[in-house]
């Protein structure tokens, strides 16, 4: 028989990222109405547009709903007992990464992002957002060189306004769903990216982001935009400090792939996820899309959760260009009590459009761990094919692991396959290996490594190295 | 909806049994149901607001089958028509259940009603009449195989139930035949109980004609080391909706399931099938296939539940579908719901159109595309039809089926 408890210790890895930072910081006061969602504007300066945008959006998620479909039990989130600005003091404006409060950059040190010139990491250039607001974005000038745009959302907004006017919520819009409404009202920052014609992002893009405040929700937005035959490689990461009480993270991710563009997004998910008993923890509540405009076109999104109390997340492709090609890999882990609820919806409205998911989830301790996704051939999408494969694994008897596909066809010249199963770690392939003197705990690694090696297999090499500073998944901790 | 309004004001049917009472009462705080759920998402609103456009019919009236003649072998039954049966044997024996001991069953069945899963029970039951529900109790080995026949008239609704009691090491093969006369509907629920080591041959033939609906409710529990076998096949029909609904109340049992739905023109049928798995050591072997033609839409979704105590369950599930025009839509949707942590369970679905490359290798070898398709579906159906018993040899479902594709 299994030893449980060793298994459970194997993938339990204590949160190494809940420090919290010692900073002033402003805030403003709790609370979600008309004059916060002004005010939130005014502060960052915004043009007109941008504020209509807001409060556009802040009427229609009045009128909207918390979704439900998806099962999820948790508390009601008071929406009004929400700070929804919240941002460290420091100078307005900062020419040099020397004037960023040495605060700041000691917690970026801390989690493994160095940003200071000596010591920042090479070949990767990261954009740092801590609660609100971006702090720092490293290599803007080497990037600026091949007209790669990589700043936050706010600089944007000032410095390539007719970008954001143009594509800022084109790809989600403000009506998309309850949080993706909350979100376009009050996005505090984010990182934007823009990879003109012809150029091959010279480095890998990434961004950081850091929840520091345990009354302040973070709701941040990216917008990549890939113009003719670009490509561009992005990861996003995340952590946060151990609280007793729920933050809400409701973000946005918007990309958009012209003709023969590609765009590779990784997230490394690891919010702070709740103690044992499932008191505290991110509530993570997100939308991610990306919009095959062009011919040929590619996005690929390749995530790995181990965080959260809640997760709530299906990165989607609308395949629409020709030929254009949409994947997902996805690596979830769920422990004690989280709750994950997550996948990928698949819309082929072009002919000869492709997509491929990879799904695979672990479940232990108490948690639950469901896989949803939507593959829906359109009337137009002839000579489209989408394969898909969710696996699940499940440690302990107390876990639950779930499989919904949407299915859906209505263009007979196309091809969906879809496959599912469930294992366990098994006895017999434990035994096999620590008869050839493996050690346990090895064995085990090593099985959820296999089970997980397709999708590890997509993450960037480049961050391979930091990934592993960077996070310290649970679940890498169980790969060893 | 008249059947709704009726509900609404409780004056549905005359003389109303106590079963009718109950479950019109349970109707009337939810008298149509939710939209919103996953069952009932994606039925058309339209067709199905048609189904109950017509109204309660329980006058009797002849049942002319098409279908062949009555076989010396087998033991043919019409709900509402010839349902007064005894037959006690060397080896055998099939009574119908008493009043006292259908009205138990049913109502024990009604106490475990989900108002939203089993909304098509709560309104067959609130329509069936005494004449209208057949319950049997079987017994016993070497049975002869079963026919049991529901139908609706023209321009009618019409509600069958049928309760089915299988005492233990008994097995029997069964075929069902549910056929809808032009512009009608036919409410179907059909409740089986499997005792130890029982085993079943149950085969589902439903068979319309123009503008007829269906609501056809199967809902099965199985004892431990019982063995359920369903072949089904739906076709013709402008609406109808297949619910099944089986529990493995102590796990240990056998479940194969092969189904089969075709749409034509703007017709719309689905499948539902809930697989609960209560014990341990349970098997499931699922395939549904589907085939959508001109502007119909065909769905099928299957949830496979293994709580915490059905270790070593063993579940496959497969969805198989064929979209053959630009203007048909399939829906699919396999579901699993795992806690128990040591079992095998997988699901898969396909969608496409018939196989080039095998249309392609029987045309070079000189035959016809029409034929080549032909073979190509014969082959789609055989598995599926093969299933079904009683029906191989007399039933010709094959060639219906051809002919009419």
């Amino acid at each position: 028989m299994v030893n449980e408890n060793l298994v459970k210790d194997v993938v339990k890895e204590p949160y190494k990222y809940g420090f919290v930072t010692d900073i002033e910081t402003e805030k403003i006061a709790k609370g979600l109405n008309e004059d916060i969602v002004r005010l939130i504007s005014q502060k960052k300066d915004e043009p007109k547009y941008l504020l209509d945008f807001r409060l556009k959006a802040f009427k229609k998620w009045q009128k909207m709903d918390e979704p439900d479909w998806a099962g999820l039990g948790y508390k009601q989130i008071d929406y009004q007992d929400i700070i929804y600005y919240s941002a460290p003091k420091q100078k307005e404006k900062i020419s040099s990464l020397d004037e960023v409060d040495p605060k700041l950059l000691e917690t970026f040190d801390k989690l493994g992002i160095p940003l200071t010139e000596q010591k920042k990491l090479t070949n990767v250039a990261v954009d740092a957002v801590f609660d609100s607001v971006s702090i720092a974005t490293t290599f803007r000038e080497e990037l600026a060189e091949h007209g790669v745009i990589f700043c936050s959302i706010s600089e944007a907004v000032k410095n390539h306004s007719d970008l954001i006017e143009r594509y800022l919520g084109t790809v989600v819009p403000a009506s998309d769903n309850y949080f993706a409404a909350l979100n376009s009202a009050v996005f505090s920052d984010g990182s934007f990216v823009y990879i003109p014609k012809g150029v091959i992002c010279p480095m890998d893009l990434s961004s950081y982001f850091r929840i520091n405040s345990g009354d302040s929700g973070q709701f941040e937005r990216t917008l990549i935009i890939a113009e003719e035959s670009s490509s561009v490689s992005y990861l996003e990461g995340c952590t946060a400090p151990m609280f007793d009480t729920n933050t809400l993270h409701a973000a946005v991710v918007e990309l958009i792939a012209l003709d023969d563009a590609s765009i590779k997004y990784s997230t490394v998910q690891n919010w702070y996820s709740g103690n044992e008993q499932g008191v505290g923890g991110i509530f993570n509540f997100v939308t991610k899309r990306g919009k095959c405009l062009g011919k040929r076109s590619k996005i690929s999104w390749s995530q790995v959760e181990t965080g959260s109390a809640i997760t709530w997340k299906y990165p989607s492709c609308l395949l629409l260009g020709e030929e254009s090609v949409g994947e997902f890999y996805s690596v979830a882990l769920t422990n004690n009590l989280q709750q994950a609820d997550t996948g990928t919806k698949m819309i082929h409205i072009g002919p000869k459009t492709k997509s491929t998911i990879v799904s695979k989830g672990i479940s232990a301790g108490n948690s639950t761990n469901s896989y949803r996704g939507l593959v829906k051939m359109g009337t137009k999408a002839t000579g489209s094919r989408n394969y898909s494969q969710c696996d699940s694994m499940l440690i302990g008897d107390q876990a639950s692991a779930n499989t919904f596909p949407y299915i859906k066809s209505q263009q007979p010249n196309s091809e969906i396959e879809h496959e599912a199963s469930t294992c366990r770690i098994s006895e017999e392939q434990l035994f096999y290996l620590q008869s050839r003197g493996i050690e346990f705990e090895e064995a085990i690694s090593m099985m959820v490594s296999g089970f997980c090696r397709d999708v590890f297999n997509q993450l960037p090499m480049e961050f391979a190295a930091e990934a592993d500073k960077l996070l310290a998944l649970k679940l890498e901790g169980s790969v060893g | 909806m008249e059947i709704i309004e009726k509900i609404k004001t409780n004056k549905l049917v005359e003389n109303q049994t106590e079963i009718q009472k109950i479950c019109l009462h349970k109707l009337k705080s939810s008298p149509l149901p939710n939209p919103k759920s996953e069952l009932w998402r994606l039925s058309n609103k339209s067709k199905f607001s048609n189904f109950l456009d017509y109204s309660v019919n329980e006058k009797d009236l002849k049942f002319d089958t098409p279908y062949p003649k009555n076989s010396q072998s087998t033991i043919r039954l019409i709900i509402g028509e010839n349902c007064q049966i005894k037959l006690i044997k060397e080896n055998y024996s099939i009574q119908q259940l008493s009043e006292d001991e259908l009205d138990k069953y049913i109502k024990e069945q009604i106490s475990c009603f989900d108002q939203n899963e089993n909304w098509s029970d709560l309104l067959n039951l609130s329509l069936s009449c005494k004449k209208n529900i057949l319950g049997l109790k079987i017994n016993g080995s070497k049975i002869p195989p079963i026919e049991i026949f529901s139908n609706a008239s023209s321009n009618s609704l019409n509600a069958k139930t049928l309760v089915i009691l299988l005492e233990k090491n008994c097995d029997i093969e069964l075929l069902q035949v549910n056929l809808g006369k032009e512009k009608s509907s036919l409410s179907q629920s059909t409740f089986f109980c499997l005792k130890e080591n029982s085993s079943v041959n149950h085969g589902v033939v439903s068979y319309g004609e123009n503008g007829s609906n269906l609501l056809n409710s199967l809902n099965v529990i199985q004892q431990k080391n019982s063995e359920y076998n369903l072949g089904s096949l739906h076709f013709k029909f402008n609406y109808a909706r297949f619910e099944i609904n089986i529990k493995q109340s102590e796990g240990n049992a056998k479940t194969n399931i092969k189904g089969m739905q075709i749409t034509k023109k703007d017709e719309q049928i689905s499948t539902y099938t809930k697989i609960d798995f209560n014990g341990p050591n349970g098997f499931l072997d699922q395939i549904n296939k589907s085939l959508a033609d001109d502007k119909s839409h065909a769905i099928f979704e299957g949830s496979i539940i293994v709580p915490k105590i059905a270790q070593k369950t063993d579940a496959s599930q497969l969805s198989r579908n064929l979209l053959l025009s630009d203007l048909a839509q399939i829906d699919t949707k396999p579901q699993l719901e795992i806690i128990a942590d040591d079992v095998k369970c997988k699901h898969g679905a396909t969608i496409s159109q018939l196989n080039e490359e095998e249309l392609f290798y029987m045309r070079t070898r000189g035959i016809t595309l029409a034929e080549a398709s032909k073979l190509q579906l014969c082959s789609y159906f055989q598995e599926i039809i093969s299933f079904i018993p009683v029906s191989k040899d007399r039933w010709d479902l094959l060639d219906k089926l051809l002919n009419e594709n």
